[in-house]
């Protein structure tokens, strides 16, 4: 069984005392696909690396299959890493590079080219057995870092980043193979990416990871509606959700010179919080667009508007001066609108908020405050 | 599919004690060590032996040719070489003759490697014609610049000068150093073009273009990117230069015997002509050592600047 | 808004012909002149190994004449078998040398980070500032006491002496070339250290390791002073055979050319026919 657990797992940057990975715990299940993502320098690549054996555990533990494997050198630990940049061995051909783990366990010729035949098969590579990795487009050499892989028939995968180098199109494409490679050989796999967009459509769990603090660990959906404190809010969904602070009032938040209602439930909440201020966050396609003149709405004038086919985004900031973003500047808004060109550039409309949840944040410490 | 309620993760408490501290234990440390200990003994065995021995001979006053003469006499011999002031204009020669080489050879092969650079009809084949005063051996080319190019009657520079009225100037005697510097100067070129083309060709291009665009002109780019970038190979070839240079020995050898009089010796000339032809063996043990410590000296300030300019921040490239 | 109608471009029929062709001829014909303006001297000293005695030191020079296989004969008579044999062990071994201590002194301050690096590497190259001369007269009185005065196998240590610093410098940055994700991979894969050496690093290292061969082998063959102060008949290399030539037969200068130009000749091929790996290895301070 291919259970991984990190029991704050923790390493320090060669030379300093800060800590790469700081007491991380995460239980990944057999077969599971996890998907490691944050900012760069969140510590997820260090994470990974842990866990492959690249890096050392200084403090706390990792476990695969229930066996601590602190100390144990990376080649006992049946794991299999896919590089960013593949790390091909450029002298070998492709056949001998997904062979090599094989050859050094000493596996057999014959089996150990039947098990390269059917990997290159299911990659689609089996025509480029004999070429050196020289003479492969990048998406070619990403299949044989995959390929090298999948022959070890390992207890893990490990992937860090495989598809950054890989231009946008072959990379929504290789996702989706990927994903589906692993559902079928129900392989647990540890992914990392900066990428919240692969984060989200490749894993069953996620875990979103800041200055080598774990922030939330949990399913897509579950990150999208519940998000734990105001960073893995702004992180996740893109266009980021609107985050503002914005001053308590009686019945709800104050914007400006307007309220902003809130249900009894959530003022409750605030209440017992306890504060006085608190960031609000709103996604996109919870605000309206008003454009007839003299409707309600915050007042607001249109910045930008970005037309993608299918929807569009209007990016506007609000008129009235005192309502501050999270960076201190005036508060800049982007509204999702399922029509096209919603308004000109310079516009003044009304946004409202629409049906849907306010996600409240405590304005200090940015943990969610539960109605 | 399991749901994890949202919590945040608990605060930190104390902070998680860390295992044994970052670094190498001793025994990997000496483990890595290992496969450097031959070759590092070796050199040391080697290079240091001998050179605590001419230490120690430069004590010594000790002349072969006269037995049963060798006995201690402490610091006279550099006493006596402190006021040889033969001495003193090898030394100055041999600056001359490092200093003089290097600058020009450098300043060549930045020439000569900017023609290099570009891609024409040929251009291996001139690469090819150019590298090989590098690679015939010393002595043999100092013999065809003595004969076939300085020789006086018959030499080839006096007969492609003489329609200017260039005279049988014997070249080796009226210019001695000069003459040497030459022969220097033609074998070391080759080298600092290679480093230099070496350094031209690893230099990024799109910066190169950034700059054109920005309205920057061929002798500007050259000034203000070109250059810095190179700064690095002109060092590199300027230490390794002066480094084999210090040594030279086969062309004054065989071009002027350090003649006339010491005009063209340099301090390895010099030495053994007191060693192995004047048989004092203290005294240019102790010429050596003094040899050694200016070497070092100078060297020790080039080097570490070269290696800081190494390690040191690299060019955004 | 508008439709705009995209049309094909209608291919012209003309060849265009880059510009820059017939604007750095003049350039080019420079580097051409100066190419062969080096090259000159070693050219003229092939020629006049050809020629007749009488033909070799007249002014104006001779340009044209019959040529004749005389003086290499005469010189290739004069023993120079054996020394031939001397310089050829001396420069294999004395390379070989460098290579076995070289390779793995390389790998200690590149791989695996030693601390101190910078000052070994700092050491190394001080043995090479050294003026040899300092040392020649105990290196003389040490190698007689051994026994090993007019034998070849001084010259062989004191070569790999010679040759080591720069050697492990200039493959202490071929093996830094070497991605550290490659190892990584090697080692997730399940080889050893030493496997890894093996499988990744020496083939991707080989074209440095050929470089550095080269040059020592040019340093070792073109050496003279130690050659000269340490041998006398036994063990004499080409530089001194060639030196014994000048001595002894006076002013022969079509025999000296010939002599020349064979004592040069091993290098310089070996140096044209591996050029770029020469070149290659010469740059590695833009490496490191």
């Amino acid at each position: 069984m291919a259970e991984i657990a990190y029991k704050k797992a923790s390493c320090a940057y060669a030379g300093a005392d800060k800590l790469a990975v700081d007491s991380l715990d995460l239980d990944i299940m057999d077969g599971e696909f996890v998907v490691l993502v944050g900012p760069s320098g969140s510590g997820k690549s260090t994470a990974l690396r842990m866990l492959a054996g690249l890096e050392e555990i200084d403090g706390g533990s990792i476990e695969i299959g229930g066996k601590n494997v602190v100390g144990v050198p990376s080649k006992d630990r049946d794991i299999a890493m896919v590089f960013q940049n593949y790390a091909l061995y450029p002298n070998k051909t492709v056949g001998e590079n997904m062979g090599f783990a094989l050859k050094m366990r000493g596996v057999p010729t014959e089996e150990r080219t039947r098990r390269v035949a059917e990997a290159a098969k299911i990659l689609d590579l089996t025509d480029f057995l004999d070429r050196k990795p020289g003479k492969l487009s990048g998406g070619q050499r990403q299949r044989v870092a995959m390929g090298r892989a999948i022959v070890r028939e390992p207890r893990v995968f490990c992937m860090d980043e495989p598809l950054s180098n890989l231009d946008a199109k072959l990379r929504v494409q290789t996702r989706t193979q990927i994903a589906a490679l692993q559902r079928r050989l129900g392989t647990t796999t540890v992914y990392v990416t900066h990428d919240q967009v692969e984060a989200m459509t490749m894993g069953d769990r996620v875990a979103v990871l800041r200055d080598g603090k774990l922030q939330q660990f949990s399913t897509p959906t579950d990150l999208y509606d519940h998000p734990v404190n105001a960073f893995v809010a702004g992180f996740i969904g893109s266009p980021a959700m609107n985050l503002m602070t914005v001053p308590v009032v009686a019945d709800g938040v104050r914007l400006g010179g307007s309220v902003l209602p809130l249900e009894r439930d959530e003022l409750a909440a605030l209440a017992s919080a306890g504060v006085d201020t608190v960031t609000i966050g709103l996604r996109p396609e919870q605000i309206g667009i008003e454009t007839e003149p003299g409707s309600d709405g915050f007042a607001a004038r249109v910045d930008l508007i970005e037309e993608l086919g299918s929807e569009s985004y209007l990016y506007a900031h609000l008129d009235d001066a005192d309502v501050k973003g999270l960076d201190g500047d005036a508060a800049s808004l982007v509204a999702r609108s399922a029509t096209r060109a919603p308004a000109r550039i310079g516009d003044s409309i009304g946004l409202t908020r629409l049906d849907g949840p306010i996600h409240l944040f405590h304005p200090e410490t940015g943990d969610r405050i539960e109605a | 599919m399991t749901t994890t309620t949202p919590t945040a993760p608990p605060p930190q408490e104390s902070p998680t004690p860390l295992h044994e501290p970052r670094g190498v234990s001793r025994a990997e440390g000496w483990r890595r060590r290992g496969p450097l200990l031959p070759a590092l003994v070796f050199a040391i065995v080697v290079t240091q032996i001998p050179f605590l021995f001419t230490l120690y001979y430069s004590t010594q006053s000790w002349n072969l040719v006269r037995p049963g003469s060798r006995e201690f006499n402490g610091l006279d011999n550099y006493v006596d070489v402190f006021r040889d002031s033969q001495f003193r204009e090898v030394a100055v020669n041999t600056v001359i003759m490092i200093g003089g080489t290097v600058i020009i050879s450098v300043v060549l092969g930045l020439l000569l490697a900017l023609l290099l650079d570009r891609q024409f009809r040929g251009r291996g084949i001139v690469r090819t014609l150019l590298i090989t005063p590098f690679l015939v051996t010393p002595v043999a080319g100092a013999l065809i610049w003595k004969t076939t190019m300085f020789d006086p009657v018959f030499g080839l520079i006096n007969y492609v000068l003489s329609p200017f009225g260039v005279g049988e100037i014997d070249w080796v005697s009226r210019y001695p150093l000069a003459a040497v510097m030459t022969n220097l100067v033609w074998q070391w070129t080759p080298f600092m073009m290679l480093l230099i083309l070496a350094g031209l060709q690893s230099m990024p291009k799109d910066i190169a273009e950034a700059a054109r665009v920005d309205g920057a002109g061929p002798v500007k780019l050259f000034r203000e990117l070109t250059l810095p970038h190179l700064r690095r190979f002109i060092e590199l070839g300027t230490v390794l230069g002066a480094i084999y240079l210090v040594n030279t020995f086969d062309a004054v050898y065989m071009m002027t015997s350090g003649g006339p009089g010491v005009a063209s010796s340099n301090l390895p000339y010099y030495i053994y002509q007191r060693a192995f032809l004047g048989f004092d063996v203290g005294q240019a043990a102790a010429m050596g050592v003094i040899t050694v410590i200016a070497t070092i000296a100078v060297s020790t300030l080039a080097l570490r600047l070269i290696f800081k300019s190494f390690s040191g921040t690299e060019e955004a490239a | 808004m508008s439709t705009t109608t995209t049309t094909r471009p209608e291919t012209v029929d003309e060849t265009v012909r880059p510009r820059r062709r017939t604007q750095g001829i003049g350039w080019s014909a420079l580097a051409w002149i100066v190419g062969i303006g080096f090259f000159f001297p070693v050219l003229w000293m092939v020629i006049t190994g050809f020629k007749q005695e009488a033909d070799a030191y007249t002014d104006p020079p001779t340009v044209f004449f019959t040529p004749t296989l005389d003086q290499f004969r005469e010189v290739l008579d004069s023993g120079i078998g054996t020394t031939l044999l001397n310089s050829v062990f001396a420069t294999t071994v004395s390379t070989l040398l460098v290579l076995l201590l070289g390779i793995p002194a390389a790998f200690a301050l590149s791989l695996r980070p030693v601390r101190k690096t910078k000052d070994v590497l700092f050491f190394f190259i001080s043995t090479k500032m050294l003026p040899v001369v300092a040392a020649i007269v105990p290196l003389y009185v040490i190698v007689g006491d051994i026994g090993l005065l007019d034998n070849i196998w001084a010259l062989v240590i004191l070569y790999t002496a010679m040759n080591l610093p720069i050697a492990v410098w200039m493959m202490r940055s071929f093996f830094l070339e070497v991605p550290s994700e490659l190892l990584e991979a090697a080692s997730m894969d399940g080889a050893s250290l030493w496997t890894s050496v093996r499988e990744v690093i020496l083939p991707l290292v080989s074209p440095g390791i050929a470089a550095t061969a080269l040059i020592c082998v040019i340093f070792s063959w073109n050496e003279f002073f130690f050659a000269v102060n340490l041998t006398a008949v036994q063990a004499q290399t080409i530089p001194v055979f060639l030196v014994g030539f000048i001595t002894g037969q006076g002013l022969y200068w079509a025999q000296l050319s010939a002599a020349a130009t064979l004592s040069a000749l091993p290098v310089v091929l070996a140096g044209w026919v591996a050029q770029n790996k020469l070149v290659r290895g010469l740059s590695f301070g833009a490496i490191k």
